[in-house]
């Protein structure tokens, strides 16, 4: 009879122990899933901010859609995969499109909505509305998606959006992103993410087990805050000028695979147009089809590469405005000299050929920069090779070459490369050339015509040129200009805060260089005159051509210019890779970007003849 | 004046007669324990009928008050009086739990009732002290005479008729209650330990067969909801089915009461409908989310309170009769109490079986009391023997 009380008590105890499992240790737990039960988040897009030109002309905005969306705490077990699967089939999709994708969401944010189908048809709309019974769990809700009114123009520079990478998706949550949202992923878009982002709004409210909203009803909300507009300092018609100037170009050359352009203004770095061929469609991301997306991963001709900014290419003959600089500022050529500059010349032993072996006789340095004299710049390269110190890269590097320009869109620019001491000896082949470990009088005397290793980007040459243009500024090239709200009010400006470094470059010495590039393209011998030479006086062009020569045999365009020459508003540099010379193929490019910025008639630019 | 202080005397001298060796403790916890029962069947069923948030607790307000009542009238039986109806008790049980079997299978459902007007009756619920009062009555005449292994026999084919008919109602957790009640009349009685070794044998190797065995050979005695409410406490997380979710959901709300509870306000699985049969089978989860760790426990102290005085009472019991009747309701309200905060907690396979004087239910409530009173008068007759001695 004791032992009938004992067995009593004993399973009683049981259950106490059970209890204390079940409430104090595993409280936490189970406080987690009751709430997960009762608690709805209920999500108001916000629109992202829009993108504008310096005018206030659209690049990019937002446009109002409705999405096929998961809840995934309603499609659990076999009764949920058994829907998307049906989904996905009636959709044309793989059966396991949607179940992969609400499984990933389910980890990241159990409670939101996932987006199936974006910007769904209105056929889809109805089909999913008609069918809410055979569906549980999916609907249709509010979203925003980006349009780009102008298609691909400025494609590279805006970028595009698209969800969380998982790699970084620490970072956004640190910075109070819930981990669905669409970000900016390059370009202006990641730049300015934090302006641009729009902030949804969220409603919590509890629900009973039928999913009605009861009780208290609403327990938290945020009201949702749309993004900012930015303004950048792209001119619209510069930019379309640039970007037909450049396809026209590329395609008329048959043998290029591409090309990019830059124009600043050089007074404060603003950028009026950037752009790079080929392009794409920077709505690929959001709405394009799986094979659209992929050709533009993987297209050999790298339509993602921005040429402008990460495109790397010999310097070439737009060095030898920087040689010319090195030369004049360490006062190893003076002002007036003339120097003898036939069609070749033997340096130690080795005789360097100019461009056709051309004889120009004795030449000053404007002189020598209007014909584009390889000689006199190799005769320059020499007396850097024998004077102190590095000359030629010390004023490369002056000039803001070998690393990055720090424009606004940092992710993705490249540094070029300033070659030197330390470069060869970390890439040469000490087994099978080991004299080429060091620095050696060949390597100044290519350099000095931007060849052996010398690599810039286009944006890089616009900010070279632009420093000479304004008087010895090295400007930080910018895009955005600045955060405005709804009635265009600024809220933020976002040039001031540029930096600029002074070139140190006496006036005098800038004023031969200026000149030199003035000849270039308006002398009677000026490698760019037949393209530049038409132009009224009050739009004059200074510039230099180059032709680099590549691994690819066919010598890559290069031209940088800045105009009106006396007041510079504009500079402008080109590169149309596999273009041939620079002023048959870069300089038109360049002339009609300026004649777009300027306002003067395009059809006043010649079409070039003129070799190097 | 005077004949009305003799008549207050006379009624204070019956007052005291009545109350006599009366089991206090046992009374205050099974009063604590219906009072606090109507209160959490009011809190957790306020937004289960809008229309009427009162409905439940009314009725079990009721059926409570309607119980006390119960109480006190049992505790004027006299049990040996009544033991010469033993058979007529039985067969008014086996009768009645028919009736229920026979209108159910012909409505073409199942049901546990009998309609009696206005009022519905379980006749299954009171027939657990009916079947005890039985057993005991059997068990004290024919001990002296009978071989233990003939009475051991005996008691289960009685307890096997009113199981099975009430099993095919189906009600499984009351039948099970039978079959405890059966097992604790003759363990009081001190059958043998073998008696008991076989019986458990038995129990196995059935619910193997049927759980398991008889399924997978496709043959299938219990219907599929059955055998998940009975096999989904074993592995409830990947149970998709209705049982595995109600398991799921309890543990829920147990586990997110905690130490302290959410209080009634704020017991979002119960008052949200998250938790299934939140006023009957599941109402000691209501009581852990709202009360936390510590009502759960002061509740599950409460029913240790009421077992071990019904376990005292059946020491003192005066006779034999009253000892195995005190023993069968002990067991009733042990096996019941364990088997549904079990079942609430996850470790007991889902069974139907209510938790006495908590659960919404006018048939139960009325038993559970009943079954209080009976125990009282046994204690009181008990006392007063000792104390005559």
């Amino acid at each position: 009879m004791a032992s009938f009380g004992a067995l009593a008590i004993l399973l009683l105890v049981v259950l106490l122990v059970r209890l204390w499992f079940l409430q104090v240790i595993g409280g936490p737990g189970y406080q987690e899933r009751a709430d997960a039960n009762r608690l709805r988040t209920i999500v108001t897009e916000a629109p992202r901010g829009a993108i504008t030109d310096r005018f206030g002309a659209p690049l990019v905005t937002s446009r109002e859609v409705l999405n096929v969306v998961a809840q995934p705490q309603d499609l659990t077990g076999p009764e949920g995969h058994r829907t998307l699967v049906h989904l996905a089939r009636s959709l044309g999709h793989p059966p396991g499109y949607f179940v992969a994708k609400v499984d990933k969401a389910r980890k990241a944010t159990p409670f939101e909505a996932v987006v199936l189908e974006e910007d769904a048809s209105p056929a889809l709309q109805a089909y999913v509305e008609e069918r809410r019974a055979q569906l549980p769990g999916i609907g249709l809700e509010a979203a925003y998606t980006r349009e780009y009114p102008n298609g691909t123009t400025a494609a590279h520079l805006l970028g595009y959006v698209g969800p969380i990478p998982v790699e970084h998706l620490r970072a956004f949550r640190d910075l109070g992103y819930r981990g669905n949202e669409t970000v900016g992923r390059a370009g202006i878009e990641a730049e300015y993410e934090s302006y641009l982002r729009g902030i949804a709004g969220r409603q919590q409210v509890e629900v009973n087990a039928s999913g009605e909203i009861v009780g208290r009803g609403i327990i938290s909300q945020t009201q949702p805050r749309p993004g900012q507009t930015l303004r950048l300092s792209i001119e619209l018609p510069v930019q379309k000028a640039l970007e037909k100037a450049l396809a026209e170009e590329v395609a008329a050359s048959g043998t290029s695979t591409g090309g990019a352009g830059v124009a600043l203004d050089p007074r404060t770095g603003a950028v009026l147009a950037m752009a790079s061929v080929p392009t794409y469609s920077p709505d690929v991301f959001e709405s394009g089809t799986p094979r659209e997306v992929r050709r533009v991963l993987t297209s050999p001709a790298r339509p993602l590469l921005d040429r402008a900014i990460a495109g790397e290419y010999p310097a070439a003959s737009t060095f030898k405005a920087i040689t010319a600089a090195a030369a004049l500022a360490t006062g190893l050529y003076k002002p007036g000299e003339g120097i003898n500059s036939p069609g070749s010349l033997v340096f130690y032993k080795t005789r360097f050929h100019g461009f056709n072996n051309e004889d120009h006789g004795v030449l000053t340095m404007p002189e020598a920069l209007e014909v584009s004299s390889d000689t006199f710049f190799y005769t320059m390269g020499d007396r850097t090779y024998r004077t102190r110190g590095w000359p030629l890269q010390d004023w490369a590097r002056k000039f803001g070459l070998g690393r990055a320009t720090g424009i606004d869109v940092a992710e993705g620019e490249s540094a070029g490369l300033v070659p030197d001491l330390a470069y060869k000896r970390r890439t040469c082949d000490r087994a099978v050339d080991p004299i080429n470990c060091s620095w050696r009088p060949g390597d100044s005397i290519n350099m000095s015509i931007g060849q052996g290793n010398v690599l810039v980007t286009p944006l890089q040459m616009a900010v070279a040129y632009a420093a000479i243009a304004n008087g010895g500024k090295v400007v930080t090239p910018t895009l955005g200009r600045a955060v405005v709200d709804a009635d265009g009010r600024v809220l933020r400006d976002l040039v001031s805060a540029r930096a600029t470094r002074s070139l140190g470059l006496p006036q005098k010495d800038l004023d031969v260089i200026r000149s030199g590039l003035l000849r270039a393209a308006n002398g009677n011998g000026g490698t760019s005159t037949p393209v530049f030479g038409a132009l009224p006086a009050r739009f004059r062009v200074a510039g230099k051509t180059g032709t680099a020569e590549n691994p690819s045999k066919i010598d890559h365009a290069w031209y940088v210019g800045y105009a009106p020459a006396n007041d510079p508003k504009i500079v402008v540099a080109v590169v149309i890779e596999r273009g041939g010379q620079g002023a048959n193929a870069a300089a038109p490019a360049v002339c009609r970007t300026m004649a777009a910025a300027l306002g003067f008639s395009a059809g006043r630019c010649g079409t070039g003849a003129k070799v190097n | 004046m005077a004949t009305l202080e003799r008549r207050s005397a006379h009624r204070d001298s019956r007052v005291r007669e009545a109350l006599a060796g009366l089991d206090w403790w046992l009374l205050g916890a099974a009063l604590v324990a219906s009072g606090f029962g109507v209160y959490v069947v009011r809190a957790a069923t306020e937004s289960d009928i809008p229309s009427d948030p009162g409905f439940f607790f009314t009725r079990q307000l009721a059926f409570t008050l309607v119980g006390l009542l119960c109480l006190v009238l049992v505790m004027r039986l006299d049990l040996d009086r009544i033991s010469r109806y033993a058979w007529t008790i039985y067969a008014i049980l086996i009768a009645s739990v028919g009736v229920v079997l026979v209108l159910g299978s012909s409505a073409r459902g199942s049901t546990r009732w009998i309609e009696l007007g206005p009022a519905r009756l379980q006749p299954s619920e009171l027939g657990k002290v009916a079947l005890a009062f039985v057993l005991a009555v059997v068990v004290v005449e024919r001990l002296p005479a009978m071989e233990p292994g003939r009475l051991s026999l005996m008691v289960a084919g009685l307890t096997a008729i009113p199981a099975a008919i009430v099993f095919l109602q189906p009600d499984l957790g009351t039948s099970l209650v039978y079959m405890a009640i059966a097992l604790a009349v003759l363990w009081v009685a001190g059958q043998p330990i073998t008696h008991f070794a076989l019986f458990i044998t038995i129990v196995v190797v059935l619910a193997t067969l049927v759980l398991y065995l008889l399924p997978a050979a496709g043959v299938n005695v219990l219907r599929p909801y059955q055998v998940d409410r009975l096999t989904s406490f074993v592995d409830s997380g990947s149970d998709r089915s209705q049982a595995g979710y109600q398991l799921e959901q309890s543990k829920t709300a147990i586990g997110s009461g905690g130490a302290f509870g959410k209080g009634p306000g704020g017991a979002t699985q119960t008052i949200n409908d998250f938790l299934p049969e939140h006023h009957t089978d599941f109402v000691f989860a209501v009581v852990a989310e709202m009360f936390g760790f510590l009502g759960a426990g002061l509740l599950i102290g409460i029913y240790l309170l009421i077992i071990w005085r019904a376990v005292g009472i059946m020491r003192i019991a005066a006779t034999q009769l009253e000892r195995l009747m005190a023993a069968g309701l002990a067991a009733m309200l042990a096996f019941e109490v364990f088997v549904n905060i079990g079942m609430n907690v996850g470790i007991m396979p889902i069974t139907g079986i209510p938790l006495p004087f908590m659960s919404y239910g006018g048939s139960h409530t009325l038993t559970n009391l009943v079954a209080v009173g009976i125990l009282l008068r046994i204690g009181q007759r008990g006392r007063s023997v000792i104390g005559t001695h």
